[in-house]
């Protein structure tokens, strides 16, 4: 589809439980986004929205979709329950470990990171102890 | 995220750009040739020397713990004295140290012949091997929590990958069973301990034994004694002291000379700052790495000693996260329930995974401090709970900082200023110079002590109705007979019941009447 990417998604480490228990996933991101990183018009995923989060309407700017628009975009259209063990003050909840293509977003610029066709992004979660 | 640097000739739109978490590079800082894949702690790592990387912290945590006496050899062949044990939760870390612990030290064992036996003899060099062979304790904690599944056949089929291994499954509520007690400690005489409760239903603060015993089965033992603890953070503690005991009982009865947990330094850190919140200072030093020995009756022969071993101690969760990433080990995980941990524990764990967010050195330094620190004096012996050093002069210490009794009866009249939940523990009657009863107190640390009777704003399930007026302890409380401590059997002194009273009172009214007829 023109103007859209695709994103592959894994998720580890028990944050699985929180998109439906399916650990390999993927979603279709329009390839601009609002720079607010609302989410209200974008309804191009795998999966069917059950709730939207995020319902403020676009401003009308937008950017290159980024690490930081999928994270909303996952949040309001992928996850299934409990939206604060993933996201926490408009980033990842910490204790959550992001790999871009396996290396660490913190090596890609974190959220600023421009996403591209077919990047494999796995969400892992670090939180059950030893 | 970025923000204004203030300075009032920039421009106002101006944000200042965002810190690297990394050095200048994005080079490997090991091998200096390819491009770093993950961030740790500002070191840049690529995939290829990541693995290598955290398999030298694992042995440089471990090794020099190995021989039963150090030597003068710079690099010692390491040969254990006894078996090894491994704790596992099913969790990110004990997950990696079964991966790590079979790859090292287990699956370069010899081929065997037709016999079973190894190829060249068991005396040939290559068949040399550092532990004689390892079992692998999981606790299984449903019997806990209502409505949750028992993992033990998957926590089994994680075992099973690694054949060198043998799996030994254990429940909770062995900590109440008799039986399981005889098994590791060959005593069958081991009573069942149980404290009194207030009226509150909660465990009194003197922590007196009670006269009755009720045949509970281990289940229903288990949940009285849980149900009867003051706070969910007692609970949460409790439930890690018995799953703790049970394991060390366990590899102790089968001859292992090192027991391995797999604490990542994130989670240790967590664990030293909780347990120095709940009292646990003390011990602090036992939480990094500890040789412990069951405590054996006076003239007995003692105990092999058992070296407790955090080997991925130095390892954060985060990388624990992507070695297990990177090397395919899969992870069961802990039950959604059991993983809703509450109260200080659960507290601090959110405080020190923010801040190994945002400031990834300091959870190490945690650590490293907690390394340092030192009690001043020597242990008075080991609690009775939870099988760590006790500090000496305990009750001295709470009784000098902590009101007992008002000598100012309008004082003591008045107890609007005492929470209600609290008023019925205070006794206003007792003068402060009578001396304590013997309790169980003085064989418990402070950290077991305060788990036992702290009280809180915070109100917990009161005890399942029907069940009798007391809660029963874990079996190892009795251990070595609290006979001789005086807190049990004839002339220990302890308190009884109000009905047990009338009837002695009576019945020695009765017989003198007898006698003078």
């Amino acid at each position: 589809m023109a103007g859209t990417i695709t994103i592959k998604l894994v998720f580890s480490g028990g944050l699985e439980l929180l998109f439906g228990n399916e650990q390999n996933q993927s979603v279709l991101i329009p390839s601009f986004v609002p720079s607010d990183n609302s989410t209200h018009s974008s309804s191009s995923s795998s999966s069917s929205a059950t709730s939207s989060h995020n319902d403020i309407p676009s401003t009308g700017e937008t950017k290159a979709a980024d690490l930081e628009y999928l994270i909303y975009h996952l949040r309001d259209h992928l996850l299934k329950e409990r939206p604060e063990l993933f996201m926490e003050n408009g980033t990842i909840r910490p204790g959550i470990l992001v790999l871009i293509n396996n290396t660490d977003w913190e090596l890609e610029g974190e959220g600023s990171y421009q996403l591209c066709n077919n990047d494999e992004i796995v969400f892992i979660s670090t939180l059950h102890g030893g | 995220m970025s923000s204004s640097c203030g300075n009032p000739a920039a421009d106002e739109q101006a944000l200042m750009p965002r810190r690297l978490k990394f050095g200048n590079t994005k080079d490997c800082v090991r091998c200096r040739f390819k491009l770093g894949n993950i961030v740790i702690r500002h070191a840049v790592y690529c995939k290829e020397c990541f693995t290598p990387m955290v398999d030298m912290k694992f042995r440089k945590a471990l090794e020099p713990s190995v021989n039963a006496r150090a030597g003068t050899s710079k690099r010692p062949k390491l040969k254990a004295s006894g078996n090894l044990c491994l704790g596992f939760s099913g969790g990110l870390g004990s997950s990696i140290l079964l991966d790590i612990v079979h790859n090292t030290y287990f699956s370069t064992r010899p081929p065997l012949d037709d016999s079973g036996k190894p190829r060249g003899g068991t005396n040939h060099p290559r068949n040399a091997s550092v532990w004689p062979s390892c079992i692998v304790c999981y606790v299984e904690v449903c019997g806990a929590f209502a409505g949750m599944q028992d993992r033990t056949e998957d926590i089994r089929s994680v075992v099973e990958r690694y054949p060198s291994f043998d799996f030994v499954p254990l429940r909770i509520e062995d900590a109440f069973d008799g039986s399981w007690w005889t098994t590791v400690s060959g005593s069958n005489t081991t009573p069942q301990i149980w404290l009194e409760l207030g009226k509150d239903g909660l465990i009194t603060d003197g922590l007196h034994v009670a006269s009755e015993v009720n045949g509970l089965t281990p289940v229903e033992a288990m949940r009285s004694y849980l149900s009867s603890l003051p706070t969910q953070t007692a609970i949460s503690s409790a439930l890690q002291n018995l799953t703790r005991v049970l394991i060390l009982h366990t590899a102790h009865s089968r001859g292992s000379s090192h027991l391995l947990f797999g604490s990542s330094l994130t989670s240790l850190s967590i664990a030293l700052l909780s347990s120095i919140s709940q009292g646990g200072g003390y011990a602090i030093r036992e939480e990094l790495q500890e040789e412990w020995a069951p405590v054996v009756a006076s003239g007995s022969k003692p105990s092999n000693v058992l070296r407790i071993v955090r080997p991925l101690r130095d390892v954060t969760a985060k990388e624990c996260a992507v070695y297990a990433w990177w090397n395919n080990i899969s992870v069961i995980g802990r039950d959604k329930q059991r993983r809703a941990i509450l109260g200080i524990a659960a507290l601090t764990k959110n405080f020190v995974v923010g801040l190994e967010k945002d400031y990834p050195s300091t959870v190490s330094t945690i650590a490293r401090t907690c390394e340092k620190l030192e009690p001043k004096d020597a242990p008075s012996g080991q609690c009775r709970l939870c099988k760590r050093p006790m500090q000496s002069a305990i009750q001295e210490w709470k009784s000098r900082i902590s009101i007992r009794s008002y000598s100012d009866e309008k004082l003591a009249a008045d107890l609007a200023h005492i929470p209600s939940a609290c008023r019925s523990v205070l006794d206003s009657s007792t003068p402060s110079h009578v001396p304590l009863l013997p309790s169980l107190t003085d064989f418990l640390c402070y950290s077991c002590h305060t788990t036992l009777t702290s009280r809180s704003s915070r109100g917990v399930k009161q005890s399942v109705p029907g069940v009798s007026s007391a809660t029963p302890l874990p079996i190892w409380v009795a251990d070595r007979g609290l006979y001789e401590d005086g807190l049990m059997g004839i002339g220990a002194r302890r308190k009884i019941s109000e009905e047990e009273m009338l009837h002695t009172v009576a019945k020695f009214l009765t017989d003198n009447q007898a006698c003078e007829e």
